[in-house]
């Protein structure tokens, strides 16, 4: 039994952390997290809603 | 290729086994020359320094970004461009592309710290809230991993909004308390190339004075170089003419929006916002927001979601701008902010170009404040 970790998952947008238990060379249960957080929807409330898109595709 | 095989650098030996001749570099040395407003004189100067430059390690750190500056920087449509930058450059760092991942990813950063003389680019901003918890990388807070990182290197260059002052995630109400690398990394020469995203004619423009002058080129009151945010947007926009002429787009789609007129009266922020769009635009050169028929968003400028919006509110109804005044008026106020900061080399340049010249668009503008308040 052990457990990795790999993170930063590279190569992809964002970030990513992946932990995962191991048992004779098979992964036997895995959890993901998204290390990073800003608050988009907190950000964009009481805005002028012809505001909005140019928020939400800065995601 | 053939005569001068005896003396051909390693540099040009790489790009040609890349299919880029040495026509194609001269021609890239030509438009750095251009973009940082260099005499062409320049050109063999920045072409003898790039050939015999020793490619300087770059770690590229991202923090709370979009990756849109990424994809700005690997999107140079120019293949001899793009090749040429990474040519010149050896990308240590990057957590998007490169190949290893893990801890193996965090050696490599580690190793490259431990080196030094290497430029630190990053993107995103940098969350300061509860202890920096809303972004961390290989178990380490951004604010760690920027201090570190950043605050080791030879040179700091930041590209986008988020990563020079904190851009989105720092608005209004700043929900993780984001801030620019300028505001938490302290002691280390950094450049700042806002935009949303910047454009990497700006980036590369950069590395190449860096590698031609081995420092980085003058900057404003908030660290922009000149080159490339000297400049009002207004003052050369391709639709200005229509300004002066009082021709304005009045509502989307209208036969003036059809007809290319000016952005104004839709919100166009560009009367206060300093960068070259109009002159290199993007993604090699092919277009531009106005270009494209929708007024600037000012996204070069520091605040801009919060003392920009609404967008499509035209200048003067901004809140921050309480007075009624022409264009010409704001951008004026705003220039002398920005004066107070630079070179005097760049003042005089700057008055040059506006100082004293009362041209058509001052009374189109004052018709059309007449009509606003007529409405």
């Amino acid at each position: 039994m052990a457990k990795i970790a790999i993170d930063p998952v590279t190569r992809i947008e964002g970030h990513l952390r992946i932990e995962a238990q191991t048992d004779g060379g098979m992964v036997t249960d895995a959890w993901s997290s998204s290390t990073m957080f800003r608050g988009m929807e907190l950000v964009l409330r009481d805005r002028d809603p012809r505001d909005a898109w140019v928020f939400a595709q800065r995601i | 290729m053939h005569m001068e095989n005896h003396s051909e650098s390693s540099l040009m030996q790489a790009l040609a086994q890349r299919g880029v001749s040495r026509r194609d570099f001269l021609k890239f040395c030509t438009f750095m020359a251009g973009t940082l407003a260099l005499p062409a004189g320049m050109t063999p100067k920045i072409a003898q320094a790039l050939e015999s430059a020793k490619r300087p390690p770059v770690v590229w750190l991202e923090f709370q970004d979009c990756c849109a500056d990424t994809e700005t920087f690997l999107r140079a449509s120019n293949p001899s461009v793009a090749t040429i930058i990474l040519e010149l450059i050896s990308l240590n760092y990057h957590e998007t592309i490169m190949a290893a991942a893990g801890h193996q990813a965090e050696a490599l950063l580690e190793q490259t710290v431990q080196e030094g003389g290497y430029i630190t680019i990053v993107e995103g901003s940098i969350p300061t809230k509860d202890n920096g918890v809303y972004c961390c990388i290989g178990g380490r807070s951004a604010v760690d991993i920027v201090n570190e990182v950043a605050g080791n290197a030879a040179a700091v260059i930041t590209v986008g909004a988020c990563a020079t002052w904190g851009g989105w995630p720092s608005s209004r109400p700043s929900p993780t308390g984001a801030k620019g690398v300028r505001d938490v990394v302290k002691g280390v020469p950094i450049i700042n190339l806002p935009g949303c995203p910047h454009n990497v004619v700006n980036s590369v423009a950069t590395i190449v004075y860096y590698l031609t002058y081995g420092s980085l080129p003058d900057t404003d009151h908030i660290g922009r170089p000149l080159f490339a945010y000297g400049k009002r947007i207004h003052d050369n926009c391709e639709r200005r003419g229509h300004f002066d002429a009082g021709q304005y787009v009045e509502i989307w789609d209208d036969d003036a929006s059809r007809k290319g007129w000016c952005l104004y009266k839709m919100g166009c922020k560009g009367p206060e916002t300093y960068m070259n769009c109009p002159t290199v635009r993007f993604n090699d050169g092919t277009n531009w927001p106005v270009g494209a028929g929708h007024g600037c968003v000012g996204c070069a400028e520091v605040g801009f979601w919060d003392n920009m919006t609404p967008f499509y509110k035209r200048l003067p109804e901004v809140p921050g701008f309480g007075v009624e005044v022409t264009a010409d008026k704001v951008g004026l106020a705003l220039t002398g902010a920005t004066l107070a900061g630079i070179g005097v080399h760049a003042v005089a340049s700057t008055i040059r170009n506006r100082g004293g010249r009362r041209h058509p668009g001052e009374e189109a503008a004052s018709s059309e404040e007449d009509v606003a308040e007529e409405g």
